[in-house]
Parts: structure tokens; sequence; C-alpha cells
């Protein structure tokens, strides 16, 4: 595999709501690169953003140089939206027209929707906006392929499967296996790396 | 005749449009609660803690029952007694009369265990008896002053809750309660305004799923000047006796101008010009005395042998069929005794009734003034 | 927080800004660290707790920051190194033992780092610390990347030591909660006896009694200190310039802002006339090599958060330096070139850079811009609420319906913690909580109110606690309130651990920071002990929960109503259900008069679903928590509970 980046700052951005594992998704696809030999840069906010409110990871990797924590506003070549409102949120932020973006469709809704007081947009108006903003977008359905496999949160696992699936950053199952293995206990790891092998299945 | 069909015209004048908001702004802020909680019990927003009817949470409906039912907001009461009573026999001053008696139950024990003549009581227990009703919503003791309304099934019970409280007990919530239980047919002993929300939940569209008016039986409408607040009533009493020691009270003849406090000490005897401070500000605009909407009222009888002889007896005016059938049933099986009504007796309450509504229409109109010159400065 | 965990030196390895910070200590042999839980710094306190062990690494949560600040200090002048953390108002809370104990010196190197929130993104101000430097008189050192974060620190224990004085390591949110690469280096042998020496007179800082007195000959001495701290910085390594010899522009930055004002030159393209002196030793700013770079250029923007604090500094340097360096034209806060409040980001120093310089700042297309204000438009906004399952939902709505009955237009007085929401989101604390201010000022505020009865006032005021709270600040207040005779109705809303902050434990819970057994100090004892009567309720029980707090608000006095239940977060619940909810749509009421959707309009968990086609309320089955709580406020019955089998 070309070990080279598509673009120096190569810049992610992973996307949720607090509780779905965004970190995780971030450290574990931050520690694969930087076991390829990248630098990489997360910035993230923790804390109140928990309690149901959005998160994002911003992840910058790079040849040599140590980047702002902070992706600048249209500077995403990556958005990988854990839920799909998010995801269309920083698309408005940091899209530009050659983002690339993987969505997985199963929604949280805000408080707001759950209320009454606001309105959740329909799956076809979410990918339609997506697809017109970006370069390439996937839709996926990680959430219910985790339930298949026992633990919604294992939505993100597949999440970046389908990063690596894309191919567009130096990482690939190997990796994620000893990353992985490295980090967790056997029982859990295997459930991991099924989830990781769907989601690269999903967009191949 | 007392029934769930309206007349739709003159039922549809009857429903005044309005929501929570509308109870907030023009029932609880404005002091015409009276307390008889047909607002709670229909729904979480509103409950009745100690005598106060309270919001709880914000309800954003425009239109509700609890404004539709309260009897402290707009109503058209002529439309709600030409829709409900038959016109013919229709009073200005007592609603319909289909007949009136002096009448008290004929057991000793049930009228030493009632307030006055025991009719309420025996009646109530007849019908369960009988399975007129199967249940019936009366008012128990509470907490001190406080009482509480309970739903009984046996006629005993019945007979054990005789007594009369001057403070309201939220009937009303209860009855609401109760219609979401098994009861097939509930019995209610009402204060005027406990029987015109009731007459007003009648003439609202039955909601099959978690309605319950059309489970009303029987309303035995309770005489009633005024109704006093609990707070108020507590402190004044409190400076003048145990509260725990107070047994019952009555309130005789106006001419005595008294409040008598039965004690295990003795009567306690407390002038009505410091009770007056404490009725409840709902009941200065009532205008009904007798309680208009019910299918049989009962008060005090007032006799020209005086207090004495008079305070065993009661007043009875009948004003439905259902009302007629329970009495006469009554009087076969000796339950009710009779006597002679003497000649001027209905006069008597006619004119006392037309004083209440005199009354209520000048404190109306000053409320009228004092909300136009709050709102023109 | 790496996924392996383990780092060996040499091999690079990703590390969050805190994790640099811990591994600093360690590789400085700290062996004593204390601290209070506080976004954005507990993970330090949390990762040096996995490597404590007895005799050689010692981790403590204190009570609050000023204990904490104390049980540093001590271990320093038993001659160990320390390291003492907190967030920007834990610096608040310390700050009266912190200006005695750099009056006093210190012995073993003592370290405090502490963690800046600018932007408030956890946090209720976007107080600096920086000015406690200042203030205390103590150097001031600022990391601006990972791998700096960890060789600062482990540099300031020996500035501290050099000088014998407390040494101030500033991190921001956007350091301490990044990641980035970092190569440990290596960790020390551990060795040295605690011992404090302190026979010697009073006037002998190293084997004297340790005390700011006789202040002024103790004040000037530290003022030395800090002139020996200046010289120092003047070639200190973690003070960079990179950019062209006479730059066009000179911008003056630290911390996290290096960062951004490097990406933004980056995006000007402007390498070539922009040069970025990017400062470590915050304070005491060393003059010469300021005077250096301000000779080289016309043109000044100096780029930090929140405060102009180097600002100042430079500017009272270019005056006293003026005949030689010659007139200057600063950009900053001060004139609005940078917003004085809130963070800042690559975008607004581009913005910054770009207007000083003439450079247009690369932009989308417009067509392409317009799509994105779509897209914006499409988006609700998420606000943040109490997670599914949480106890402080279930005691709100207790509270709000027993305010409701008592009919006094009563409220609550918030403080720090997750059920700070409430006031923060009216709604999700059912409009009852309405003042929030520091960590126990709830308790002191509502005792205050219940001093103003003979002035006419009605409303009785609540003051909400959390567990954590209770024991770092609400105490003091309590036994004043109890004292004072006021009117106060105190809840304790224990939910078993410092939950806002990642579940840290506390005195009442019987594990410590190391994860060993400890005694509990139980707050329902402590406040009977006061002499105030006190009750105990389950905010999952909230009829009879209910009827105490209304019985409690008619009476005098404090009275202390403790409500247990523990966080839906917490180890023993996170993940299980103790119930599998659902709703019977034949008797949802729905939109109609008699429900009017109470549990999703009015007691909105998130697990509660509102669906418009059906017009029946639904349980969102993978984010219901399972604790039942809204089957007991549905009016027809519809929740549904079923016990949940044991997994």
């Amino acid at each position: 595999m070309n070990g080279t980046l598509a673009k120096d700052p190569f810049n992610i951005i992973i996307t949720g709501v607090g509780g779905q594992g965004n970190v995780m998704a971030s450290r574990i696809l931050s520690d694969m690169l930087v076991r390829r030999g990248f630098k990489v840069t997360i910035g993230e906010t923790f804390g109140m953003s928990q309690r149901g409110g959005s998160v994002m990871s911003h992840i910058r990797v790079s040849e040599g140089k140590v980047w702002s924590p902070q992706i600048p506003k249209g500077g995403a070549d990556l958005i990988v939206g854990l839920e799909p409102i998010e995801a269309v949120r920083v698309l408005a932020g940091y899209g530009n027209p050659s983002v690339k973006v993987l969505v997985n469709m199963r929604p949280i809704y805000p408080v707001g929707v759950i209320t009454g007081e606001d309105e959740y947009p329909p799956a076809e108006a979410i990918r339609a906006a997506v697809v017109s903003a970006g370069a390439a977008a996937r839709f996926l359905a990680a959430t219910d392929e985790a339930v298949k496999l026992g633990n919604p949160i294992l939505g993100n696992i597949v999440m970046i499967g389908a990063v690596a699936g894309l191919g567009v950053l130096p990482i690939d199952g190997e990796l994620f296996e000893t990353v992985v293995r490295a980090g967790m206990p056997a029982g859990r790891a295997e459930a991991n790396l099924r989830a990781f092998a769907i989601g690269a299945a999903a967009v191949a | 005749m007392l029934n769930t069909e309206r007349k739709d015209d003159q039922a549809e004048k009857e429903i005044i449009r309005g929501g929570q908001r509308e109870l907030a702004e023009r029932v609880l802020d404005a002091g015409l609660c009276s307390g008889c909680g047909a607002c709670v019990n229909i729904c979480p927003y509103q409950a009745i803690y100690r005598d106060r009817t309270v919001v709880l949470h914000h309800c954003d409906l425009a239109q509700g029952r609890c404004y539709a039912c309260c009897p402290g907001a707009p109503t058209d009461r002529e439309g709600l007694l030409t829709g409900l009573y038959d016109a013919a026999e229709l009073t200005p001053e007592l609603g319909a009369v289909k007949g009136f008696y002096i009448a008290r139950a004929a057991d000793e024990g049930v009228r030493r265990g009632a307030q006055h003549g025991g009719t309420v009581t025996a009646l109530v227990a007849l019908a369960l008896r009988e399975g007129l009703i199967d249940a019936a919503v009366l008012a128990d003791a509470g907490d001190g002053l406080l009482p509480r309304p309970a739903t009984v099934r046996e006629p005993e019970e019945a007979l054990r809750l005789g007594k009369s409280r001057f403070v309201v007990s939220p009937a009303v919530a209860e009855f609401n309660r109760a219609a979401q239980g098994d009861a097939g047919r509930i019995g209610i002993v009402a204060t005027p305004c406990q029987a015109l929300a009731l007459a007003k939940m009648r003439v609202q569209p039955v909601t099959a799923a978690y309605g319950g008016i059309e489970k009303l039986g029987l309303v035995v409408g309770l005489f009633c000047g005024w109704a006093l607040s609990w707070r108020g009533l507590a402190s004044l009493l409190g400076k003048k006796t145990d509260l725990a020691a107070i047994t019952g009270m009555d309130i005789p003849p106006s001419r005595y101008h008294s409040l008598e406090v039965y004690t295990q000490g003795g009567i306690v005897s407390v002038s009505l010009d410091e009770v007056i401070s404490c009725v409840r500000e709902s009941c200065l605009s009532c205008p009904d005395m007798t309680a208009e909407f019910s299918d049989i009222s009962v008060g005090s009888a007032r006799l020209p042998e005086g207090w004495e002889a008079a305070r065993s007896w009661n007043q009875v005016i009948v004003r439905t069929s259902r009302g007629a059938e329970l009495l006469e049933l009554a009087r076969r099986k000796e339950i009710i005794e009779f006597r002679e009504v003497p000649a001027g007796n209905l006069e008597k309450l006619k004119a006392a009734a037309l004083n209440k509504k005199k009354a209520a229409e000048r404190a109306a109109a000053a409320q009228n003034d004092s909300i136009l010159k709050e709102r023109t400065g | 927080m790496s996924v392996d965990g383990s780092w060996k030196e040499g091999v690079e390895v990703l590390l969050m800004g805190n994790e640099a910070i811990a591994r600093g200590a360690l590789e400085a042999g700290v062996r004593v660290a204390a601290g209070y839980p506080g976004t954005p710094s507990s993970e330090i306190i949390e990762t040096l707790s996995r490597f404590a062990q007895a005799g050689r690494l010692y981790v403590e949560w204190s009570t609050n920051e000023k204990v904490a600040m104390e049980v540093a200090a001590a271990a320093s002048f038993a001659g160990l190194r320390s390291l003492c953390v907190m967030k920007q108002n834990g610096v608040n809370v310390a700050s009266d033992f912190l200006l005695h104990l750099t009056g006093s010196g210190t012995r073993g190197g003592m370290v405090l780092v502490t963690c800046d929130d600018p932007g408030a993104l956890s946090s209720v101000n976007e107080g600096e610390s920086r000015h406690f430097a200042r203030l205390m008189e103590i150097p001031l050192v600022e990391p601006a990347d990972f791998q700096e974060a960890k060789e600062m620190t482990r540099w300031a224990f020996e500035l501290s030591e050099e000088i014998r004085n407390v040494v101030l390591v500033r991190s921001v949110t956007r350091l301490s909660h990044a990641s980035g690469n970092v190569v440990p280096g290596s960790l020390p042998v551990l060795g040295g006896k605690a011992e404090f020496l302190c026979d010697g007179p009073v006037s002998d800082p190293e084997r004297g009694p340790v005390i700011s007195a006789p202040v002024v000959q103790k004040h000037r001495l530290q003022q030395e200190k800090l002139r020996r701290a200046a010289q120092l910085f003047e070639t200190s390594p973690f003070n960079v310039y990179a950019g062209p010899e006479k730059p066009e522009l000179l911008i003056i930055t630290s911390s996290a802002c290096a960062l951004y004002s490097r990406e933004a030159v980056a995006i000007l393209g402007a390498e070539g006339r922009a040069g970025i002196l990017k400062i470590g030793t915050t304070w005491p700013l060393p003059p010469a090599l300021l005077k250096r770079h301000l000779l080289g250029a016309e043109k000044v923007l100096i780029v930090e958060e929140v405060l102009p604090f180097i600002e100042d500094q430079v500017k009272i340097m270019a005056a006293e330096q003026a005949r030689e360096i010659g007139i200057k034209t600063f950009y900053g806060k001060y004139d609005g070139t940078l917003p004085m409040a809130g963070e800042l980001n690559p975008d607004l120093v581009a913005g910054a850079i770009g207007r000083i310089l003439g450079i247009a700042a690369p932009s989308l297309p417009a067509a392409y811009r317009e799509k994105l204000g779509e897209l914006a438009a499409l988006t609700p906004k998420r606000e943040q609420t109490f997670c599914p399952g949480c106890p402080h939902r279930a005691s709100y709505w207790i509270i709000r319906e027993a305010l409701q009955r008592d009919g006094r237009r009563g409220f609550v007085c918030g403080d720090i913690g997750c059920y700070a929401m409430a006031v923060l989101f009216q709604a999700a604390g059912f409009h009852t909580a309405k003042t929030l201010h520091a960590m126990g000022s709830g308790t002191g505020l509502a005792s205050g109110f219940g001093k103003l009865g003979p002035f006419g006032m009605e409303q009785p005021a609540i003051a909400v606690c959390g567990d954590s709270t209770f024991y770092h600040a609400a105490v003091p207040a309590l036994i004043n309130a109890v004292h004072q005779g006021a009117d106060l109705t105190f809840i304790a809303l224990d939910n078993s651990g410092t939950a806002m902050t990642g579940f840290q434990p506390h005195p009442g819970t019987a594990v410590n920071a190391m994860g060993e057994a400890a005694p509990l100090v139980d707050i329902g004892a402590l406040c009977a002990s006061l002499g105030a009567p006190v009750f105990c309720g389950d905010p999952f029980d909230p009829v009879r929960t209910r009827e105490t707090l209304n019985e409690i608000l008619e009476t005098e006095g404090v009275k202390v109503l403790v409500l247990k239940q523990s966080c839906a977060l917490s180890p023993e619940k996170k993940g299980k259900k103790q119930f599998l909810v659902r709703v019977d749509e034949t008797l949802c009421r729905g939109e109609d008069c008699g429900c009017n959707r109470l549990c999703t309009r009015i007691f909105r968990c998130p697990g509660l679903l509102w669906n418009r086609e059906k017009k029946k309320a639904e349980i969102d089955e993978v984010i219901c928590a399972g604790c039942g709580f809204c089957a007991g406020i549905c009016p027809a019955g519809a929740i549904i509970n079923e016990e949940a089998a044991r997994a």
C-alpha cells in the first residue's frame, strides 16, 4: 500500500453525539496512523459535550509537522459522521468541493426534536444535501450492523472499517488488528475485527 | 330529566373555549377557584394540594376540559339549566323544583351520626344498598380541618361519613379518579360549585378512552352559603381551641350569627364576624345556594318552632325524576320520614337564595370595576 | 488515551496533552500528586493514579483545590517533588494558600499545573489563571504542543528546585484534551526519604520553619527568585522564533495559539512576511529576548487566550525600550484585532493577519458557500440534557412538583456538576433552578435568601448540591446556615461519584484515586452532626420523596434532604437496564387533552420519542437506560416497565 498522504496535512473530522464512541474511534484511527509513522494531532472536547451534545474530533495527519487541533473552516478532507445531522452540521462548517463523506444513517434525536419543537430532516433530504456538498459520499447502516453484532457502540468501528475501505489513507485491516489486540482483551477484539470488516466491505 | 344528551345549540353555547392559560388567568389567579377538583385527575397538569388548586406543569393546548368544566369559568347557567331540566319546573331563585319537602332519616342513629336530619346519608346508603349506584363520593375527615374525599362502596361506610365539612373537599377530583377505575355507576354528594362542574362535564363531548362522566349516577346537592378557606379557618380556630380536639361544627340560622365548634371539652362559639374573613374568595361571587345542578338538594330545615326543633330536620328540593324516584323509594321503605311543610317556608328559602344571587352580582360587578380600574389605570 | 496505554522510552506514541504532562511529571520523579477533578485537567491525576505505588508515587483526589495544594506543599517541604493539578477556577479556590506558599517558598520541586478553558467549553467562566503568576510572583510556563507539554513539565520541577518556589505550568483545553505525537523520555530511579527539616532559625528557608514571615524580607527574597527565573528564561529553548530575520509582521504568541498562528500563516502563504515568536516562558517575560525581536519588526501582533496578559507586558517593555527599539504598531486585543472573550482558532488568527498584511484568505466558491448555508439550515440544534436514566432529572421533577404545590414561588440555587445543566437549560430542570456560580455557592446563596424573611421575602430557597461539591465547599456554608438560623432546604444529590468530570471518587465513595478501599464520610451523618434534621429519599421514588420535600419546605430552619441514586454512567449501571420499557399505543393519549405529550414535551428524556406519523410516544431502545421512571408519570399508564433479565 502507498504510505503517503493524498494531502499534507490530511484533515479528518469524526463527528457524532456524545456517547457514540467518537473518542474511541478517533484514538484507534490515530494510533494506526502513528504506527505508520505519521505525525497526528487530535483536537477534541469532552465534558459537557458528553451529555447528549454534539461532539467532533478533528484529526490532522502529516508527514512531519504538528498542526493545530482545530481544522480551519472549509478544511476537511474526510468527514466521518456517526450520526446523520452531525455529519451535515460538520459539512456545513468544514466542507469544501473535494471533501469525502461517510455517514452512518441511524438518527439520534435531539431533545428539541423529541419534544416536537424542531423537525428532524428526512433521510432523503440528508442524503441529497451530503451528495450535493461533497466529492464522494457513502451512506452506511453502521448501527444496525453493530446491533446485529451485539453492541450498538461497535457502529464506530464499522465506520473506521469504511474509512479503510475508502482507500484515502494508508491503513488496512492488519494494522487495525495490531492496534486492537494491543489495547483490548481477546474477547472484545474479535467483535471489533468483525465490525471493521463489515465497514470495509460496505464501501468496497 | 338529567341526562347525557345535549340539546345541541344550547349546549354549544355552554362550551366556553379556553385551556390551562385561561384557567390560570381567569380563575386561579382571579380568586375564582372553589377547589371543586374538576380540573384534577383528568390530566397530569393540575393538582389539589391542601385546599389550593395548583398548576404543576405548563400545558399549551388552546382548549381543554379543565377550563370547559370549571365552575369558576364563564358559564351560561340559563342554557345549562334549560338543557338539563324540565323548563316548566324552573324557578328563578331555586332552579328546578319538582317537589319541596321537610324530611329526615327515620333512624335516630343515622340522624345522630349525621349533621342535621341525616337525609343525605340515608339516601346515599339506600342508593348503594339497592344497587342504584355501586360507589359514592363523600367527604371524609382528613388532616385536621382539611377534609379528604372518599369513594365508598358499602352503605355502612356512607353512614359513617355524615358530618358537614365547612371546608370544600375536591369531590370532583375524586369522581374523576374513581371513574377511571372499575366502578360502574357513581353517586356523589356535591356542593353547588361541584354540581355545576359535573353538569358542565355532562355537556362536553364524552371521550370513550378516558372520559368517565358517563358513569355519573346520582348527584345529591348540598345547600351552601359559603365555604371556608382551610388555612384561614385553621389559623382562626387554632387560637381558640386545640384543633385535634374538634369533633364537628355547625352554623345555626343566621340570627345566631355564630359558628358552633364541637370539641371534646364542650362547645366553642365563634362569632360569624370573625369567620366571615375566612370565607373562600370564590364563594363571594357564587349565585347558587341550593345546588341547582343536582338530582335532589338537601339543607338544614327552618321551622317556626325554632332551631332546637329544626336542627334535626332537612329541607329537600327534588329536581329530577331520578331524585323523585329515590325519595319515593326511601319513603316506601320507611328510610325517610316527612312532616308538613310550614306555610311560607318555600318563599323564605327563595328569598334567602335570591339574597345570595344578588350578593354574587354585586361582587362580580365590583371585581369587574377593579379589573377595569387596573386596566385603565 | 492511547488505545495501548503503555509508553516506552524512545518509542513515539500518541498522547493526550494531559497524558504528556503526567509523563513529564513521572520523568521528573514526582512522588506526590494531588488535585480536584475539573475539566480539562482531570486526566492528569487519572493517568498518574495508574502508576501509583506505595513508597514510590502517591496520588490523591483531595476534597478541594486548596487542600490539594496543601497536600502537595507538604511533600515539597519534606524534600519530595510534588505536583498539584486543577482547572482555572481551582486556582481561585487555592489562591489564599498559594499567596502564603509563594511567600514561604518550597523545597522539593513543586509544580502547579492549571488547565484553563478559553471559550468555556466545559466551564461557566473563562477565567485566566496566568495572572496568578504575576500576582503571586512565581514563574509561568506555557507549553505549545504535546512534546513540549512533557518536556516543560519535567523541566519545571528543576526550575522549582533551582529557585525554591512554585512554578506554574499553564495548559488550555485545546492542548490538554488534544492528542499528538510524543516520544517518552527516561524514567528516573526514585530515591530520597521524606523529612521535614525545621529546627533552624525562622530566617533559614532550608532548615527553618516554612512561613511567609518576616513578610517584607521573605517578599524581597521571593522577588530575587523571580529575577533568577527571568535570567534563565532569556536562553530557554522553549522560546522559539521561526520566520524571516526582519519580518514585516512579528507575531508573539504562546500555548495553543502558537499552533493557530502557524496554521494561519500557512493558510495565507505569508511565511515570507510574518515571523512567529513562540513564547514558552511567559512570566517573567525575558526583556532581552523581547528587545532582540522587537528591533526587527515595525508591526507586532500578539495572539493569546483569553485576556491580554502577554500583550500588556510586551507593551510595557516596548515603552521601556522605546529609545532603543523605536515606535511600534501593536495589534492585539485592545484594538479589536482579536477578540478579548472566547477562544481563538486558525480562522480568526488568519483573518487578523490577513487584515494587517492585506492578504485575503482563500475562500470557497460563492455557489458552494450558498449550498453549505442550506445544509446549516437543515440541522436542528442539539441541546445538552441529562443522560437517560439520570437521577437528577427525577430529582428536579420532584422539586418542580413540590414547589408548585408549595405555591410560594420558591426556587433552586444551583451549583457545579451535571445538575448545573438545570440552570443552563431551564427546561432540563423544569424551570426551577435560578442561580449558578462557583462550587458550594448555591448553599451560601440559598441560606442568604433564608435570612430575608423579616424583609418580606416569602419565596423558599432550595440549595441543590452534588455529593462531590458538598465535600468541596458546601460544608462551611451549611454550618453557617445552622448557626445563623437561616431557613434553608438543602438537597444533596448523591449519585456516588464526581460525575461531570468523569466519575472520579470522593470522600463519599469507598474508594480513593488509586483504586484502594477508603473510609467513607457519610453526608447524612455529617449534616446530622450539625444539628440539622436529615431526611433521606430516593429520586426514583417520586411520590414519597415529593411528600417529604413539601413537608420540610413548610418548616423553619435548616433541613437536609439526601437524595441517593447512582449516576446512570456509574460502573454498576452503565449499559445495564433494570427495566425493558415500552409504550402501549392503545393507551397512549398523545396530544389529546388529558396528556398533551407530558413525557416527550415536558419530561424530555432522550429515550422518549414523539412519533409524528402515529401521534404516539415511543421508547428508543438504544438510548433508553431502563430506569423505568417515565412509567410513573404517564397519566394513562401507557408506559410499561418489564423487569429486564439479568445478563
